[in-house]
């Protein structure tokens, strides 16, 4: 698919049969035809399974068992969302009210649609609290070892590469005793903790990376002028970082936003719960009303993609940066 | 080495040891160090120790240390090797797709033209939404009585009647990798456009003043050019796909039967089902050493190669 270039290629050097100025032509048609066939492939199997999600969420439980589906709803309805956004929603449905309506009807939205938005709240508390310990020990840490000499320098770095192949599978077996000896189940606090050892190594990379990319003359520029460590990393590097801890923030953020493995471990109620928590609490449960699920589905992916979409440069150019090292 | 020893005797040792540079070095890294190091370097030393105890919450009082029976027992089980058989196959077709994909998304995505940032933000979708999200969507689409697959499948003809999708043996695993690979190919093909944009433009024009075609091109310069993307994507992805788990207790819990009993899940059962911590823990050992040694593999021979 290198064939951008193609018709300067062709040069008639040769005069032969061949209508060179066609076949470039062509090449170029062909080479449109490529490029826009992919494009709306990869549109196409992006976006077919999360508009189905969408338009799902949308629909009654009668449409939405139909055979074959209803790609569109034909009667939309927002009875779905009522139910996670209004805790007095009467078609609420609970275990023992259940198996006196008629199946038929559908509407069976479970009791705990009400835990959705505590749970949202939970996801956003963990996630902050995750980011602004990120950033805390992050950025002094990616500065050292950026910018300053010192023994134990390379060890170090790593030392945090190492703990970025940790697989948290392996941590939860430990985590969990130690989380249990330490009260902390069923507590929000637990997740912030062990949620550090899946973002600060990433954190770090990002930073080291691009506090290097950075002139050492603005670091000694700085120390000459008599700036201690402190301030020439909070007046002369962190201004200037602005778009790494962007990326840094959202990272910390959306992998906090979506972890299930550590939250399904740690956390019992609704007083800890985390949205994936809630969400797949759900998808176990064969009696929940389909449109139900893909309602509260919808509710988990807005925030992510919004941020996706709004941030995408810095998304972009922080995984790049991530990745050179990782 | 924390910031301000109580005792001055320390402090005015520190500061015989070390200059103001290394000082403030040292200063930097120990928050991180301690955090790094009490969630990330303590537990897997406390997962290795746990691993020779014989640890069961259904008796807690009793907690005998066995030496390596925990292993010993795990290569005797049959279902643990299912698990191994189960996570490899998961692996290696998840890394493939993903890896061929994110080729022909990169080499996309390298071109000009119009609708291109389009493309890339709608790319990052997959990227950016929780696992469980795209578990659950996936469900969906899969399931046997209303899922979008049997309506559309149904509806083109391909089918005369609605199929059992996930409920299939045969189907399951390949089912899993396709939720997992549209989940992960997006930050795969960013990798792989990193290092397909670094290739310098004169070997191409080199290469076309030599009067080598465009397949040859792409053999003889793309694809060497991009060992490193390819490496990446790999370490990754495999790394990734061994440790997987929120697809697996959402969309199969492991079934049916075992056809999608891979490692993580085999970990869950036995430490939070069974409650056996002890195998649990050994488990996990063996899967943390695995995929060190992969990663340390791959870096080994896809980086001599070529």
């Amino acid at each position: 698919m290198q064939s951008s270039q193609e018709p300067s290629v062709v040069k008639p050097v040769r005069a032969r049969s061949i209508n060179y100025e066609r076949q470039a032509k062509i090449l170029g048609w062909l080479h449109r035809g490529v490029i826009l066939f992919g494009s709306l492939a990869v549109l196409l199997v992006v976006l077919a399974p999360v508009t189905w999600l969408v338009s799902s969420s949308f629909q009654t439980e009668a449409e939405i068992v139909s055979v074959p589906p209803h790609w569109i709803p034909e009667q939309p309805t927002l009875k779905n969302f009522q139910a996670i956004f209004s805790a007095s929603a009467d078609e609420t449905v609970t275990y023992e009210t259940r198996s006196t309506q008629d199946p038929s009807s559908g509407n069976y939205i479970p009791s705990t649609a009400r835990n959705l938005l505590p749970a949202m709240r939970n996801s956003l508390a963990v996630a902050t609290l995750v980011v602004i310990f990120n950033l805390l020990v992050g950025i002094p840490a990616a500065y050292a070892m950026a910018k300053i000499r010192f023994w134990g320098r390379s060890g170090s770095v790593y030392f945090i590469l190492m703990t970025r192949v940790i697989p948290d599978i392996a941590l939860v077996v430990p985590f969990f005793l130690v989380i249990k000896n330490l009260g902390l189940l069923d507590n929000i606090m637990s997740l912030v903790i062990t949620y550090l050892a899946i973002t600060v190594p990433f954190t770090v990379f990002i930073l080291i990376q691009y506090f290097e990319g950075l002139p050492d003359e603005l670091d000694k520029a700085a120390r000459v002028d008599g700036c201690s460590r402190l301030q020439t990393l909070t007046k002369v590097f962190l201004p200037l970082s602005l778009p790494s801890l962007v990326a840094v923030i959202l990272f910390a953020f959306l992998t906090s936003w979506n972890e299930f493995l550590l939250a399904l471990m740690f956390t019992q109620t609704a007083q800890s719960q985390t949205l994936p928590i809630v969400l797949a609490s759900f998808t176990s449960d064969f009696t929940i009303s389909f449109s139900f699920i893909n309602a509260a589905g919808l509710l988990a992916i807005v925030p992510p993609v919004i941020i996706a979409i709004v941030f995408e440069r810095y998304i972009v150019s922080g995984l790049t940066a991530g990745a050179v090292k990782g | 080495m924390r910031s301000k020893p109580a005792g001055s005797s320390m402090a005015v040792s520190l500061r015989r040891h070390f200059n103001y540079e290394e000082r403030t070095a040292l200063l930097f890294i120990a928050p991180v160090m301690s955090v790094l190091g009490l969630v990330a370097v303590f537990p897997i030393a406390y997962s290795f120790y746990l691993s020779f105890f014989s640890i069961k919450l259904t008796r807690p009082n009793r907690t005998p240390f066995v030496w390596f029976d925990n292993y010993l027992d795990l290569f005797r089980d049959e279902l643990f090797w299912t698990a191994v058989l189960r996570t490899v196959s998961f692996t290696l077709m998840s890394v493939t797709a993903i890896t061929v994909l994110a080729l022909l998304v990169a080499l996309l995505l390298n071109e000009t033209f119009r609708g291109r940032r389009l493309v890339s933000t709608v790319l990052l979708i997959p990227w950016a939404i929780p696992y469980v999200a795209d578990a659950l969507m996936w469900k969906w689409i899969y399931d046997s009585g209303y899922g979008a697959l049997n309506g559309l499948l149904y509806q083109l003809d391909f089918i005369d009647k609605y199929m059992v999708w996930l409920g299939d043996q045969k189907k399951t695993l390949p089912l899993i990798a396709n939720a997992f690979v549209w989940k992960e190919v997006p930050l795969a093909t960013i990798l792989l456009l990193v290092s397909l944009k670094s290739i310098p433009q004169d070997l191409y024009q080199a290469a076309r003043v030599d009067g080598a075609p465009l397949m040859q091109r792409f053999f003889h310069i793309t694809l060497p050019s991009m060992r490193t993307g390819f490496m990446l994507v790999i370490i990754y992805e495999t790394m990734m796909a061994i440790r997987h788990f929120d697809l697996f207790f959402i969309l199969t819990e492991g079934g049916p039967g075992t056809a999608s009993h891979v490692l993580s899940w085999e970990i869950y059962v036995e430490t939070f089902r069974n409650l056996s911590f002890g195998s649990g823990a050994a488990m996990s050992y063996l899967l943390a050493l695995v995929t060190f040694a992969l990663a340390y593999f791959i870096i080994r021979t896809l980086g001599r190669s070529v």
